[in-house]
């Protein structure tokens, strides 16, 4: 659950988007759709004391490989991107609940920007999917390529239309639906926020089945210190709403229990 | 091997290392990594009568050396404590020593607290009294920076109870050691410090603070030679004995505590960095003993050098 995560390769994708693999045997022999591992980068006790999580983009459980996809925000992943191959930084994981592929529908991605990567093991499913990726411009879109080898259907949204729709990724669902109202899908998020909570009333008004992975800064990754908390509804309580661990009572949520403020 | 076998007066340790409230969960989780019946004692986290949300996020802001929280004693009551599987029923399965930290907004729930742990007070070793979280608005910070309030609350606490007490002491104090000898008045049976630094953290872009509750505490390495001061300042004030914590990542950073006169200590902010950090340290403590000659953890409390 804790390993000493070989750098095997760091590479840059685009702009501030890297691919790198850590030889993680334990967690590549186990990592489900949707989990995720945390980091440790370098051995900074200074600049930067806390793990970084990440979502599992896809694994190699013969060859203990996990592989993640990371965009540069800030200090830790500025620094990650300048790690090479060789060094370690300890993983743990697979942490959290992943997606749990509903037998029977059609995967459905919903993704804003790095979300991508949450969903991509969702490609192992035996019925091909759907990929609507959402983001700011097409400087953020990811992994499509990758969605497209694994047999799925990709379609984009940029706010400023410099790839697929101009819009929301919201706006490709109802089209998607339209061209055949006789099947069954399962929609599977991740993503921003206001994207997550966007997408959450359209599937309930739509009637869909959904599965969202909503999260906040993390510290501890296992649910002991309470930081990543999320609302979720708690029907029978004063307030029909609490604070829910992203962690380790999600950071999949089924779409009935996300709270929905108003 | 050492013996690391510690007295706390009205309680005993198989050994002084133990985790610190609030960053430990109610032990569960860790259980997962190791067994956590080889810690001195778990200290779960904080626990008042009603569930509580806490507060807004964000709740956390990691700074240089360290981090922000503003948790707000997210928890679930008393009685879920006492009777949903994963806290005490769990806990006393894995024969843990249970330090059972609590609180109130009032002090008559800090008593009431204390009387219902009473009443179920099977694996439970002790309770420490957090009069010192910077974080709740009512009570918390009020309790552990006056005295006279400070005084009220543990004398309430030592009536519920027959178990032994610990005062958690706040470091937003002018002079930590008033704190500690009131704590040894009242009948608080050891006092633990710190707890942590009140703090603050601004975007400098957005103009916001980083914290939605605007202000938290700061622990981690950051803080550690405070709370070495302050442990130090402690041990030659009271004759109770000293619980130090307060950035204790390694065996090496407890050490200066043992030296400083702490007969305990605990591991905090280090659990987030590294989940097996308290067991680590425990087999290093050891082996610093054993390269110097010392038969017993004793060997080296309060043995700092000053003349
Ligand atoms: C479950 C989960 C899965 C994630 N998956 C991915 C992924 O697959 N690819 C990817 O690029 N990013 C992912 N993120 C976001 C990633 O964790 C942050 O971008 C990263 O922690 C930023 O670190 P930093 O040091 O560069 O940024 P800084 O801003 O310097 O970090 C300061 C602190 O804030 C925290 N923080 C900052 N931004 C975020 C954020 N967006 N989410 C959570 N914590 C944040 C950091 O962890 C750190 O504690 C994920 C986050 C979570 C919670
Ligand atoms: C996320 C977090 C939550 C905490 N919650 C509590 C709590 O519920 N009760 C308490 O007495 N102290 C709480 N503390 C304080 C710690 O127990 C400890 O006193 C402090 O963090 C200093 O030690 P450290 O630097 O090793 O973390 C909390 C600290 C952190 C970081």
């Amino acid at each position: 659950m804790s390993q000493t995560g070989e750098i095997l390769s760091n590479v840059n994708l685009k702009g501030d988007y890297y691919s790198i693999e850590f030889y993680a045997p334990e967690t590549a022999a186990s990592a489900q759709p949707g989990q995720f591992v945390h980091v440790k980068i370098g051995d900074d006790r200074g600049d930067w004391i806390l793990r970084r999580p990440f979502s599992i983009c896809n694994t190699d459980p013969e060859k203990g490989i996990v592989n993640v996809v990371y965009k540069v925000v800030g200090k830790g992943t500025a620094a990650l991107a300048k790690t090479a191959p060789g060094v370690c930084c300890d993983v743990m994981g697979p942490l959290g609940n992943g997606f749990v592929p509903v037998p029977g529908t059609i995967p459905v991605a919903v993704c804003g920007g790095y979300g991508a990567a949450a969903t991509f093991m969702l490609t192992r499913q035996k019925e091909k999917g759907v990929l609507l990726l959402g983001a700011r411009s097409t400087a953020d879109i990811i992994l499509t390529e990758r969605y497209e080898a694994a047999g799925f259907d990709v379609r984009l949204a940029t706010n400023d239309g410099s790839a697929g729709t101009k819009g929301f990724v919201t706006d490709l669902i109802p089209q998607l639906l339209a061209e055949n109202p006789g099947k069954k899908y399962c929609f599977y998020a991740c993503g921003p926020h206001p994207m997550l909570m966007a997408l959450a009333r359209q599937l309930r008004s739509l009637g869909e089945m959904g599965q969202l992975s909503i999260d906040h800064r993390m510290c501890c990754g296992v649910g002991s210190c309470f930081a990543c908390v999320v609302k979720v509804n708690a029907p029978g309580t004063a307030d029909g709403w609490r604070y829910a661990r992203s962690c380790s009572e999600g950071p999949v949520f089924n779409l009935e229990d996300v709270y929905v403020e108003e | 091997m050492a013996d690391l076998a510690v007295d706390l007066g009205k309680f005993q340790l198989k050994n002084p290392v133990m985790t610190a409230s609030g960053t430990f969960g109610y032990g569960f989780e860790y259980n997962k990594y190791y067994d956590i019946s080889q810690l001195g004692a778990v200290v779960v986290k904080g626990i008042r009568m009603t569930p509580s949300h806490g507060n807004p996020t964000p709740r956390v802001a990691e700074v240089t050396g360290g981090m922000l929280n503003a948790i707000g004693l997210q928890g679930p009551g008393v009685e879920k404590f006492l009777h949903g599987e994963e806290y005490m029923p769990f806990l006393r399965k894995t024969g843990a020593s249970v330090i059972v930290n609590i609180w109130g907004t009032t002090v008559a729930e800090y008593a009431e607290v204390a009387e219902r742990l009473e009443a179920d007070k099977e694996g439970i070793t002790a309770l420490e009294i957090n009069i010192s979280c910077p974080n709740v608005k009512a009570g918390g910070a009020a309790f552990g920076t006056d005295t006279a309030l400070a005084a009220e609350v543990i004398s309430a606490v030592r009536k519920a109870t027959t178990l032994p007490l610990i005062t958690k002491l706040s470091p937003n104090v002018t002079k930590i050691t008033d704190f500690a000898k009131t704590a040894e008045d009242c009948g608080s049976d050891a006092v633990s410090l710190i707890n942590t630094l009140s703090a603050m953290s601004i975007d400098i872009e957005t103009r916001r603070p980083v914290l939605a509750n605007k202000t938290g505490g700061l622990s981690g390495p950051a803080v550690k030679p405070v709370a070495v001061r302050m442990v130090y300042e402690t041990a030659r004030a009271v004759k109770i004995p000293v619980i130090g914590m307060g950035g204790i990542m390694t065996a090496e950073d407890a050490i200066e505590f043992f030296l400083a006169g702490a007969t305990a200590i605990a591991v905090g902010t280090a659990n987030f960095v590294d989940p097996f950090a308290p067991v680590k340290v425990i087999a290093v403590i050891n082996d610093y003993l054993d390269r110097h000659n010392c038969k017993s953890i004793y060997d080296i409390i309060g043995k700092v050098e000053t003349a």
